[in-house]
């Protein structure tokens, strides 16, 4: 196993704790927002993690670019589901007086 | 939906719409090289055009001056921010005491509605701590989850860079 090889399979690895840790919290968090947050913020570093293993394992400029491309379009789609939930959560759990945060 | 389309046709091109298609039209010119290098260009840089263009005529949105530095700069700060959050949930979900205070904090949008406003929202799920649920109040208020009450420090500094970013006047700290 090569340097690289070696320095990629430990980002590979510390992006699959980052996914376990997420995984966790979601069994362990209360509530709809709280399991939100542990999937959308860890999965998006191990995610992350992956991509940077990956393009180490390539070293192809090209194939980096894409992994990049691939890591904001993951950003986007998580960053957006999770605030759909989140609002149709609180929108079915708010009873109507309380349509306001103030 | 008619009428606002007849009316966004009749004033094109202006120079607002020219603005929006040229940013447009150079940002799908990088994914396509980002994707297929710079083979295929003669495809890639019409194709391109034409998404640009249909879309300054459908759904144009507010052209901002660019400042390639500043979003390096955002760039660095939001990939520490992010690295930053998902550490601090994962240590939150693995802690045996599960530390977390979670309650609704309302926050008050000082950034301008369109893009920066779109860009706060979606973002602040990715900072330490916090996580968008609904935009009250016309744009201007952000009903925010956090996992403990010290967390909404995080959007503040979020619109801080994002003001910055597009050359919006700052919110006051």
């Amino acid at each position: 196993m090569s340097v690289e090889e070696g320095i990629a399979l430990l980002f590979l690895l510390a992006g699959c704790a980052f996914y376990l840790a997420g995984t966790i919290g979601l069994l362990r968090f209360p509530d709809v927002f709280c399991r939100l947050h542990a999937l959308t913020k860890a999965d998006n570093v191990g995610l992350g993690l992956v991509c940077v293993g990956l393009a180490l394992l390539s070293g192809q400029a090209r194939v980096a670019s894409m992994l990049l491309l691939i890591w904001l379009v993951g950003l986007l789609a998580a960053t957006v589901s999770a605030h759909l939930i989140a609002r149709h959560a609180y929108e079915r759990d708010a009873p109507p007086e309380h349509e306001g945060p103030s | 939906m008619v009428t606002k389309n007849a009316h966004q046709l009749g004033t094109w091109p202006t120079a607002k719409s020219l603005a929006w298609c040229g940013q447009v039209f150079v940002a799908l010119t990088l994914v396509w090289i980002a994707l297929n290098g710079f083979e295929g260009l003669y495809a890639g840089v019409p194709a391109a055009f034409a998404a640009a263009a249909l879309g300054t005529l459908y759904a144009r949105g507010q052209p901002y001056p660019w400042h390639p530095l500043r979003w390096l700069v955002f760039a660095g700060f939001f990939l520490l921010e992010s690295v930053k959050g998902g550490t601090d949930v994962a240590w939150r979900a693995l802690h045996p005491a599960l530390k977390i205070e979670p309650e609704f904090q309302p926050y008050d949008i000082e950034l301008p509605p369109g893009l920066p406003t779109t860009l706060l929202t979606s973002l602040v799920s990715l900072l330490p701590g916090t996580l968008s649920v609904r935009l009250f109040e016309h744009e201007h208020v952000l009903n925010v989850h956090a996992l403990t009450p010290s967390a909404i420090d995080s959007v503040r500094r979020l619109e801080r860079m994002l003001g910055w970013v597009f050359g919006a006047p700052r919110p006051n700290p």
